[in-house]
């Protein structure tokens, strides 16, 4: 057997188990952000599909998948259909280059736990973070609707701003790592012993901003805004389409950005080893559900900011900041050399 | 009555901007939320019961020996029957009630010279639940009960009829009869909520 029929095919089993687990988990933060919401306003949320209301996400999806689909008229049906396929595609790709643990060996071959170790793994998160809002606006425009296509311009608006800002937040921690690929990263935490949240502080609270910008999160989520767009974007949307606009920006994309500033800020899967093979894979996730939990925390704790607000909170206090943040960060790592 | 000032201001300062404190104290609200007890009453699995003033369907009260000495007077004029509603046709709740057409009210004279009434209808879909009618009512007999699942199939299943009624106040009366009437149980509780009564002359 060659080499590249090996790889081809651990690859695939890779790419299958993080699928099908990244889709299983977004499903499941479903019931999870809506009994964390519950809790948090004194209700119970769902309890009544199974125990504890554990089956209730199978029971939207049968219920999303036995809706009509309504095509609004006057749409861009092709455009419409498309839409779905962006906003999921890129959420599910940003995957793809999260490291869930260090390389390990199975039968001889090495193995490691992230779809592709490119070295320019940041560029493809931010490439995919900027292809996401592409579904937004196609369904903002595809559904020849005022209120979808308001949601779609404010969040193409916010990734704007957002879209820079993140980039400069994420160069200071490519200052001291030295290195784009994120398995990179995370060793050099590694190597170091620190994690990079305490040399960069100011670039975690900038990133936070911009991954609950990307995700469209509160107090960020004026492209949805149930109170003055109806839900915006997605209002046009039916059955299992409406669900998976949501899925995409709620869940998987809050994931995966979680995970990234996990790999980013928190040293990826390094910790003490508890739990012997198993211990890496355990931080990491245990890491990345602490994010995803703060940012579902932070979701039903704030109010919305306004769209003018957003935009302006970006440019004129954001930027300035990550820019003074890079220029530190270089000059600090230059004189005190940085990686090397 | 003290009012008491709160100073509010509209601009947090450098600290609280840079530190995010007022993000902090939001989220710090949250949580506590989050680990208090959810004060849902899961609705067809748990029911709440009422107040006993609560205003809900009607009933009679039936004659069942437990009335007040006064009422025996009438017990020769009416047709008396043990366990049947105490109602003398009076028309007094369809006088007090502020809808005209909710009281269908019929009695007859029976050959001894006693009255029976034979249908008292209550069409609770005209009914805003005010309670005028139990206050007017001279026997105690209309009643108001704490049921309150009054949905029903057809609008003839919102009409009360006398046999319904009488079942309401009999259940009523089983269930709930015992506890005071009041919202204060004794008068050392009633000072407690309004202060001793005095004759105003």
């Amino acid at each position: 057997m060659s080499e590249l029929v090996v790889s081809l095919i651990i690859t695939l089993i890779k790419i299958a188990v993080l699928l099908g687990v990244a889709l299983g988990v977004g499903a499941y933060l479903t019931w999870f952000e809506r009994k964390l919401a519950g809790h948090i306003q004194a209700r119970l949320g769902p309890t009544v599909v199974g125990p504890f209301g554990l089956l209730q996400p199978l029971a939207d999806g049968l219920k999303l998948m036995t809706k009509e689909a309504i095509i609004p008229k006057g749409a861009d049906v092709p455009v419409y259909y498309l839409a779905v396929a962006m906003a999921v595609a890129p959420a599910i790709l940003l995957f793809s280059v999260i490291p869930f643990g260090p390389e390990f060996e199975v039968f001889g071959y090495k193995v490691k736990p992230i779809i592709s170790d490119v070295n320019i793994g940041l560029l493809i998160v931010f490439a995919m973070g900027s292809l996401a809002v592409y579904g937004t606006i196609f369904s903002g425009w595809a559904s020849n609707s005022k209120y979808a296509f308001i949601g779609s311009l404010r969040k193409a608006s916010v990734i704007i701003a957002y879209e820079v800002v993140l980039g400069f937040s994420v160069l200071g921690v490519i200052l001291l790592a030295g290195t784009m690929s994120t398995v990179g990263i995370v060793e050099a935490q590694i190597e170091r012993g620190v994690w990079f949240i305490f040399y960069q502080p100011v670039a975690f609270i900038l990133y936070l901003f911009c991954m609950l910008a990307e995700s469209g999160r509160v107090p960020f989520d004026i492209q949805e805004a149930e109170a003055e767009l109806v839900t915006g974007y997605n209002v046009e949307y039916g059955g299992m389409k409406f669900g998976a606009m949501p899925l995409a920006e709620w869940y998987l994309n809050t994931v995966a950005l979680s995970a990234i500033a996990v790999v980013l800020f928190f040293g990826g899967w390094s910790g003490p080893n508890i739990l012997g093979p198993v211990s890496p894979y355990f931080w990491f996730l245990a890491k990345t559900f602490g994010l995803v939990f703060f940012v579902l925390w932070l979701h039903w704790t704030l109010p919305r900011f306004q769209a003018k607000d957003i935009t302006e909170i970006a440019w004129k206090i954001m930027l300035p900041v990550a820019l003074a943040n890079v220029i530190v960060t270089a000059v600090v790592v230059y004189f005190a050399g940085g990686s090397q | 009555m003290k009012v008491k000032r709160l100073l509010r201001r509209d601009a947090l300062n450098i600290f609280e901007a840079v530190l995010f404190i007022d993000f902090l104290r939001g989220l710090s609200v949250t949580l506590r939320n989050l680990f208090r007890r959810p004060i849902t009453t899961e609705y067809p699995k748990e029911k709440l019961t009422p107040p006993k003033r609560f205003r809900g369907a009607h009933g009679h009260f039936v004659w069942d020996g437990t009335e007040p000495d006064s009422l025996k007077a009438i017990e020769k004029f009416m047709s008396y029957e043990k366990g049947k509603s105490r109602c003398v046709a009076c028309y007094m709740c369809q006088t007090a009630c502020p809808m005209p057409t909710l009281f269908r009210i019929e009695a007859v004279q029976l050959p001894d010279g006693s009255k029976k009434v034979v249908r008292f209808d209550m069409n609770l879909l005209n009914c805003l639940f005010c309670g005028l009618c139990v206050d007017a009512c001279p026997v105690g007999c209309l009643t108001m009960t704490d049921l309150f699942e009054l949905a029903g199939y057809s609008r003839r299943d919102e009409v009360l009829r006398m046999d319904r009624l009488e079942r309401h106040g009999i259940d009523f009366k089983s269930r709930r009869g015992d506890e005071p009437d009041r919202i204060w149980p004794n008068d050392k509780e009633r000072e407690k909520l309004w202060g001793k009564i005095k004759w105003s002359g």
